[in-house]
């Protein structure tokens, strides 16, 4: 349980998006804010209230406290095609159900959104559902495999998953070139994709690899993280052979060695 | 197999069949690493143990997240399938990553399964050659989950190979199988272990939210076990009350070892395992901790906050320290904790001392629960345990007062003074010749010192000793060291009873209540004294039925 993590847009184009973390049990507001009643989370819109909302970190999850009185707000589930959940006004402490999360404020014209990552989220391990979780030997590092970020892994899994020999890794356009013909994955950007590594990285595996010893540049540091996030995902059986099926077939006639079906040869 | 049987018998009870004399007072504890269990019960194989040496149906994970692995691929192993020398009897448990099933020695006589047999278990390695076989399944896995397996089976092979102890679960053999005839179990590993009885878990799930009968014994085994298995220079790295074994004995053993590690770096100060764990026993760090290919960082500091948990339930009957009803609101409240936003609430039951000692177990940064050593603990445990007579842990607490935190009057060990009183004679009452006597005795000498009868030093009578001592199995009367009371016959084997200095005995007297009970449909006359309350040795008869 190591609580969620929030993503703030800039208030300019030109400074970077910020980050929060907020640990169990912790909560931040958001709004826009006055001298007198800071916020944690500054959005700062006009059409924004001064004191909008309140988010607060509940076991695996949290929950969105509405304080406007006229306003509902929406939480988009933006790998859920279109899945989201209505938070109406002067709601309290509505549960959150998705790992990942856009709350969406209503403005004039546009919307102002911000994102919220839940980590945390825990699932069963495939063998053995059901039962007393608190005694039961679980992995501790639990992957959504419907997620496009597991999708991602699978990717850059695969070479070493059909073939032992191959001890490459595939860099960011090779897998967004992979995963594209996936029907929900159409317009997938390398940014998404890299954005996909570094949260497998850093949020859901903790890799502990040459990024943390401070490599060169930052392509030399994600291909440690790729290799690292590889690496620990097959050492301990996160993605299997089976896994593999979950990747979109390969175009016909594709210039690739790999033609076998997914579930894997050898 | 001579090997592995020569090595079990240190770990038998010596006294088999032996009723000897408890020693009370001044018991040094370490005597007890010795001696196994309660001296009287015969080892021999009593009874038909419905359990197992490895841990319960709940190790899921340590056989590995595998799919398709046991079911299906293997099938039912036969009655009288043959693994080296044993023979498989019946099935135990079953879980996603393996079998379990109860195995007998065909080397032995099955008559010396008999109880009458007495020592029948002694020479084996198990009681009546009884064993638990643990079969890890390898065929129709992929490449790397049987890796895994294996992995999970050498950390058992290797672990066992070494630790021998008697609060440890014994390995007695591995056997890899050939081809064979059963479907999916070429190449399988079998484990071969001592056969328990039962485990912690299944005690807290029918403790329905009472502390545990002899909860301090108990813990107290825990810690003997984790301090050898730390000396030794491993870490368990999945302590439960699942992992954690109760033989046929009542004693307490470890088991489990599939997630053990050996320490490593410079200085031995940590280890590496999968990264796999039991949600409520994780330390806070731990759901922070960083992965690589060696797996999780792991250090002694994570089996004592497991043991402070462990503490925690064994006294409140199974809830753990955390509120949440589900492991991931215990989860969230233990980083809450850990982070300084909320106090550690332990529940009112857990005695003083214990109490002390679990939150100690249960500081927040492994790097404060490193001065807190299993070693440390254990020592800890043991000076109250003899009465060295601390005053921050007597009278009032400690591991005295079991039924004064409790707040149930079956102070089986009554905490405080005691009377030089006979009732048996200063009423006028006095005893036929020939019935047969013994003297109260009260281990606790603050209590051999006092004559006022103080209900702290009060002891209580069982209604009946083949059930756990708790307070709806006491009678009203209370005895005081010194009391007289006449007994009628004896009896070898009841629950297993254990006194403040640490002597155990499953040895039951019938004495006669001075005064009968008379409720509205019966009256009770007799009540049942655990031979640990007196030091008197009456001949008398073994009761019938």
């Amino acid at each position: 349980m190591s609580g969620i993590l929030i993503h703030l847009p800039s208030a300019h184009r030109t400074e970077p998006t910020t980050t929060r973390r907020l640990g169990p049990g912790e909560a931040a507001r958001f709004g826009r804010g006055t001298k007198a009643h800071p916020v944690e989370l500054l959005l700062p819109d006009p059409a924004v209230s001064r004191l909008a909302g309140e988010i607060r970190v509940t076991e695996d999850h949290w929950q969105l406290s509405n304080y406007s009185t006229t306003h509902s707000y929406l939480v988009e589930n933006p790998e859920g095609a279109g899945e989201y959940l209505r938070v109406p006004p002067r709601r309290s402490g509505a549960p959150i159900p998705f790992e990942f999360a856009r709350v969406v404020l209503p403005t004039r014209g546009s919307t102002v959104s911000f994102q919220v990552f839940a980590p945390d989220h825990v699932y069963l391990d495939a063998d053995d559902p059901g039962g007393a979780w608190g005694t039961r030997t679980l992995n501790a590092y639990s992957l959504d495999e419907t997620a496009t970020y597991f999708l991602v892994l699978v990717a850059l899994c695969e070479p070493r998953l059909r073939d032992e020999s191959a001890v490459s890794v595939p860099t960011t356009p090779q897998v967004v070139e992979r995963i594209r013909p996936h029907p929900a994955l159409t317009r997938l950007t390398a940014r998404a994709v890299n954005a996909h590594i570094d949260y497998l990285a850093e949020q859901k595996l903790r890799v502990r690899g040459p990024q943390d010893v401070g490599a060169a540049g930052s392509g030399a540091r994600r291909t440690g993280k790729r290799e690292a996030v590889v690496g620990v995902a097959l050492r301990f059986g996160l993605v299997r052979e089976e896994h593999l099926a979950l990747l979109p077939s390969r175009a016909p006639g594709a210039p690739l060695p790999e033609r076998a079906r997914p579930g894997g040869h050898r | 197999m001579s090997g592995a049987a020569g090595k079990y018998d240190e770990t038998v009870d010596g006294g088999t069949g032996e009723p000897g004399e408890p020693v009370h007072g001044g018991t040094d504890r370490t005597d007890r690493d010795g001696t196994g269990g309660p001296d009287h019960i015969g080892t021999g194989g009593t009874g038909s143990p419905d359990h197992i040496g490895t841990g319960g149906t709940d190790h899921g994970g340590t056989g590995e997240s595998g799919r398709g692995r046991a079911d299906g691929t293997a099938g039912r192993i036969p009655r009288g399938f043959r693994v080296g020398r044993w023979e498989v009897t019946e099935p135990i448990a079953d879980g996603g990553w393996g079998r379990v099933y109860e195995g007998r020695d065909t080397t032995v006589d099955p008559a010396a399964d008999q109880p009458e047999a007495g020592e029948g278990g002694t020479g084996t390695g198990a009681a009546g050659g009884r064993v638990a076989l643990k079969f890890l399944p390898t065929s129709g896995l992929a490449p790397r989950q049987a890796e895994r397996l294996a992995e999970t089976a050498r950390r058992e092979i290797e672990f066992g190979s070494r630790a021998r102890h008697p609060r440890l679960m014994t390995l007695l053999d591995s056997v890899v199988l050939g081809d064979c005839e059963v479907p999916g179990l070429d190449g399988a590993v079998v484990l071969v272990m001592e056969r328990a009885e039962s485990s912690l878990q299944d005690l807290l799930d029918a403790a329905d939210g009472t502390p545990l009968p002899e909860a301090d014994r108990l813990l107290t085994e825990i810690c003997e076990g984790l301090a050898h298995l730390h000396r030794l220079g491993w870490v368990h790295g999945d302590l439960k009350p699942d992992n954690v074994l109760i033989m046929a004995d009542g004693s307490a053993r470890l088991s489990d070892f599939g997630l053990a590690a050996e320490l490593e770096g410079t200085r031995g100060t940590h280890g590496y395992i999968p990264p796999l764990g039991s949600p409520d026993y994780l330390p806070p760090e731990r759901w922070r901790a960083p992965l690589d290919e060696r797996g999780v960082l792991v250090r002694p500091t994570a089996d004592v906050w497991a043991l402070g948990v462990i503490i925690h339930q064994v006294w409140s009957g199974g809830a753990s320290p955390f509120p949440g009803a589900t492991f991931t609101a215990r989860a969230s409240a233990v980083q809450e904790y850990a982070e300084g936003r909320a106090p550690l609430r332990l529940h009112v039951v857990v005695p003083e001392f214990w109490r002390v000692l679990a939150t100690d177990c249960l500081l927040p940064a492994h790097t404060e629960r490193a001065a807190h050593t299993a070693e440390s603990l254990l020592e800890r445990v043991r000076a109250v345990g003899q009465g060295d007579g601390s005053p921050v842990a007597r009278p009032r607490t400690g591991l005295r007062a079991v039924a004064v935190a409790t707040g149930a009057a079956l102070a089986l060990f009554g905490a405080g003074g005691a009377a030089w009183w006979q009732w048996g004679t200063s009423d006028g009452a006095s005893p036929k010749p020939s019935e047969a006597r013994l003297r109260v005795y009260n281990a606790d000498d603050k209590c051999r010192a006092r004559t006022d009868r103080h209900p702290l030093c009060s002891l209580g009578l069982a209604i009946d000793p083949t059930v756990p001592y708790v307070l709806a199995n006491v009678v009203d009367t209370r005895v005081w060291h010194g009391d007289a009371l006449v007994v009628e016959c004896g009896m070898e084997r009841g629950v297993p009873v254990a006194d403040e200095a640490g002597a155990r005995s499953s040895r039951w007297y019938r004495v006669r209540l001075p005064t009968p009970e008379k409720s509205a449909k019966t009256v009770r006359t007799t009540a049942w004294l655990p031979d640990v309350r007196t030091e008197s040795n009456p001949s008398v008869p073994a009761c019938a039925g």
